[in-house]
């Protein structure tokens, strides 16, 4: 949740991690509380959340989402990505190139601020919510209008996230707690969930939940039931959001353009235009930016980075919050040797340093938990470390001299990081306890059609986050009831770790959920089911005239902060 | 020849079903989960998400029953509708089809001007200096796979010389032509967009010239072996004893004859790069049918598959016939019946 920017050559600005974590972490749950009364409880800290939150929840816009547009451009702002959409539509889509663009067309109730951990209004000025974190009411900003001039009204977010949850799409999980949502007048939702989320108010500010303008979108075939939905289509070629920008057009592997929204209700955003285009090789967005005809590239790799030496050009160099990890599944058709001894003999054999040497020439961070460096409840976990004579004995203890196991993996370079790569490095260091890999890089459906099934006893696999919360982590790799890694794992459920999260989502003080967080992570790393291998970092790489360029752990990139200097 | 034609343009649709029927039992029995595509790989153990998705694209049916609602809607000329793009694949292959015929048209005029060209000079100067540098040009041609030459052509003219531009159709900052044809320079062009038109001629030349090549080692070395075939012909050499001027000789007699099995490499190579310039498309990001087939068999894009796949036999079905046409044309000894 903190934004940590490291200087290259020509790098930027330096935070402090370990500040930025308190205070992010405390401004995180104090925005749970919001300015309701009931939730302050009657102990010191929640008053103390409270106050923050009024601070947050209850101001007027700040002077940066009111004041002065970023440097105005006539010129269109062009981003080379590889583009990974899978539907325009705000309830259907679920990727990172979807955050970007339902953050600058469909905007959510509250919103993220630079910090990466404050949150902030956006279309509702203030929420609250009762203590057992069951019920959460915002109120929406009554000046906030849709592209087509429509007010935005509780109506719409009632619909918005009705059909989200409807739709079952990827970020429909999202969703999933919403009981009933009441509108009783205009500006006012009140949202009722079927169990204590103390972490809804960060999966609100997930740009998946945006508000969708309800008339507009069910004069298009939208609706909140599956079987008679049939906007999709629609969403492909038109927007129906209150964001600064509108959708121009989608052409599939080609182009996303989109234009200024010159009805915005807030700051008009600085580029009249945005264009995205399908630039899948990091080397050619790399040659495309030197030469200008981009403005900004962020899937560059450690490598294609470290190349670039042009003056006009500036490269950050940050923190992500996505990793790579190695996946044991001792319930996989022949990892029956897989005991925990076993597991934690290979994460003890694993050389951390030189995965990341390897994979991203040192451009990255280990990680202890499956819950990624700078979450809440992240303090203080042992960093991993090799210690070949503790596995090798571990490895004696277990009975096992010489084990063979099937390591199918998705042939993937994510985020700078070539699975084909990394699993030779894993290949080779687990030779070295006598455990042979029979690596197996397969394309991911079919990768997916065998964890689903025989399952898959050492796989590699990412991850990056849909929202500020670590619930979400727990929620896919816990050894709990519908966890993605019980399944495919085929391991055993750790009640234990259920428990831990229902206290978590139920506990509003942020020192309390950080520690019962801190529980979780250690308990994770205890199934030594997954083993993160390298957080690598992100390389932000932009024409030196752009101005507001930051990576933000909600959305990925704010295009409406973009401005040319 | 009009009922020869019109029997094998009645066969076509059955030819086109029975490829159809093919990829559909082949790329349903792959040990593949398509889902991964349409609803993520963090969702496919939530089995909500995975019914809904399932109802939704029509995958909760039994084989059987997805088979005959698919031909059902394919008489009917519906494809079927992409799982990655969402949109239905006729429309897909509609949209991207300019792209690759523009590209493949251009690449054919390379492959044919040059190679025609370098064959015939080749055989005029048969183990000459000359003829063995072409057929060294040719042969490298048509070895080197067109993503190394691809990523060479950009790294050298693109990246280090910055003589032509790099990967798309126009310049990242270009707005498209309005369509009318969906080629960006004839559209250009009718539009008296002259920036445009320099851009998308540009933007043609490395593609175009990497898959052009392919098809000048192709032609080179049949234009080359047939005229050589054509020299030791009786009236060849009645041409020559009767003192018409060599180039006459070569242009007017033999390479017209020449010419004839090129006619059917050419159309064939022509048939093959209109869904088969998939790595030419893939390494200069050019939005065609190529780039769409990677993409759908990467991402087991049932409906998107079986659509190229049926462009493809399209394609050669036509490419067959029209051959055939040409040939009867060409060769008056040669009756469609």
């Amino acid at each position: 949740m903190v934004q940590v920017t490291y200087s290259t050559g020509r790098g930027r600005r330096r935070r402090s991690i370990a500040a930025a974590l308190a205070a992010g972490a405390l401004l995180i749950a104090a925005c749970g509380g919001g300015d309701d009364e009931e939730a302050t409880g009657g102990d010191e800290a929640s008053a103390t959340e409270t106050a923050s939150a009024e601070a947050t929840a209850t101001a007027e816009p700040t002077a940066e989402s009111e004041g002065a547009a970023p440097g105005g451009s006539d010129t269109a702002l062009v981003v080379a990505r590889g583009m990974d959409i899978n539907s325009l539509d705000p309830s259907l889509a679920y990727c990172d190139t979807c955050q970007i663009y339902l953050t600058a067309v469909y905007e959510t109730l509250i919103g993220l601020a630079e910090d990466n951990v404050t949150l902030e209004p956006r279309l509702a000025t203030s929420w609250e919510s009762n203590p057992e974190q069951t019920e959460f009411t915002f109120t929406l900003d009554p000046a906030a209008t849709f592209a087509d001039g429509a007010p935005v009204t509780s109506a719409d977010v009632k619909f918005s996230w009705e059909r989200l949850k409807a739709l079952q799409g990827g970020s429909s999980y999202l969703a999933s707690l919403i009981d009933t949502i009441d509108t009783p007048d205009p500006q006012t939702v009140v949202v009722t969930l079927s169990a204590p989320n103390s972490a809804f108010l960060a999966q609100v500010n997930a740009p998946y939940l945006g508000i969708i303008n309800k008339a507009l979108a069910e004069a298009n075939g939208a609706t909140t039931d599956v079987a008679t939905d049939a906007a999709e289509p629609w969403f492909l070629a038109n927007s129906a959001g209150s964001g600064p920008f509108q959708l121009t057009s989608y052409t599939e592997g080609n182009e996303l353009r989109l234009a200024r929204n010159d009805a915005y209700w807030g700051t008009p955003a600085a580029f009249p235009e945005v264009i995205m285009r399908e630039t899948p090789q990091a080397v050619t967005q790399r040659q495309q930016l030197e030469q200008g005809e981009v403005d900004i590239a962020m899937q560059l790799s450690a490598d294609v980075a470290a190349g670039l030496s042009n003056p006009d050009v500036t490269v950050e160099q940050v923190q992500s919050y996505n990793y790579v990890y190695v996946a044991l599944s001792p319930g996989a058709l022949g990892a029956e040797q897989l005991t925990p001894e076993v597991r934690e003999a290979i994460r003890l054999a694993l050389d951390y340093t030189g995965l990341i040497d390897v994979t991203v020439g040192g451009a990255g961070k280990p990680q202890p938990s499956p819950i990624p460096n700078g979450f809440l409840g992240t303090e203080g976990l042992p960093e991993p470390a090799q210690d070949l004579e503790r596995a090798k004995q571990l490895m004696a203890d277990a009975g096992v001299t010489e084990l063979t196991l099937d390591a199918t993996f998705p042939s993937l370079n994510v985020y700078g990081v070539d699975f084909s790569t990394a699993m030779q490095k894993v290949q080779t260091d687990l030779q070295e306890i006598g455990i042979t890999l029979e690596l197996n890089p397969v394309e991911i459906a079919v990768w997916a059609d065998k964890a689903g099934s025989d399952g898959i006893p050492v796989t590699m696999l990412y991850f990056a986050p849909d929202h500020t919360d670590p619930s979400q982590y727990v929620q896919y790799f816990g050894l709990i009831e519908g966890s993605s890694w019980l399944a495919r794992a085929k391991a055993e459920l750790v009640p234990e770790q259920q428990t831990l999260l229902d206290q978590a989502f139920a506990t509003q003080d942020v020192t309390e959920r950080g520690a019962v967080y801190n529980e979780l992570a250690l308990a994770m790393m205890a199934d030594q089911i997954i083993i993160p291998v390298v957080n690598p970092d992100l390389f932000l790489a932009y024409r030196s005239d752009i101005t507001g360029m930051r990576y933000s752990a909600c959305c990925n990139l704010v295009l409406a902060d973009l401005g040319k200097g | 020849m009009k009922r020869y034609l019109l029997r094998r343009i009645a066969v076509m649709p059955l030819l086109l079903l029975g490829i159809a029927s093919i990829v559909f039992v082949v790329s349903r029995l792959t040990p593949a989960d398509p889902l991964v595509q349409i609803i993520g790989e963090r969702n496919i153990n939530n089995p909500e998400v995975v019914a809904a998705a399932k109802a939704r694209w029509g995958l909760d049916e039994p084989l059987p029953v997805q088979y005959a609602t698919y031909m059902k809607n394919l008489v009917r000329g519906d494809m079927g509708t992409s799982f990655t793009t969402r949109q239905p694949v006729a429309h897909d292959l509609w949209d991207r089809l300019p792209a690759t015929m523009e590209l493949t048209l251009a690449a054919m005029f390379i492959g044919v001007v040059f190679g025609v060209g370098l064959g015939v000079l080749s055989a005029r100067h048969r183990n000459g200096v000359f003829d063995v540098l072409a057929r060294f040009f040719a042969l490298i041609g048509s070895s080197l796979p067109a993503f190394w030459t691809g990523l060479l052509a950009l790294y050298v003219f693109y990246a280090k010389m910055d003589w032509l531009p790099g990967p798309g159709r126009l310049a990242p900052r270009a707005t498209p032509p309005g369509e009318i044809t969906g080629f960006y320079t004839v559209d250009s062009l009718l539009h008296g967009d002259w920036t445009n038109l320099r851009e998308a001629l540009m933007h043609l030349i490395l593609p175009a010239s990497v898959l052009g090549w392919g098809v000048v080692g192709i032609v080179t070395r049949l234009v080359r072996a047939s005229l050589l075939d054509e020299f030791n012909m009786e009236y060849v050499r009645v041409a020559r004893a009767m003192g018409l001027r060599e180039s006459t000789v070569v242009n007017s007699h033999a390479l017209r004859n020449a010419l004839l099995p090129t006619i059917t490499i050419v159309a064939f190579t022509f048939a093959f790069l209109l869904t088969g310039a998939v790595l030419t498309e893939t390494v200069f990001s050019w939005p065609g049918v190529g780039s769409y087939a990677v993409e759908a068999s990467r991402t087991l894009d049932f409906p998107a598959i079986i659509g190229v796949t049926i462009l493809g036999g399209f394609a050669f079905l036509l490419t067959n016939l029209v051959t055939d046409i040409v040939y009867a044309f060409a060769d008056p000894r040669i009756r469609l019946s």
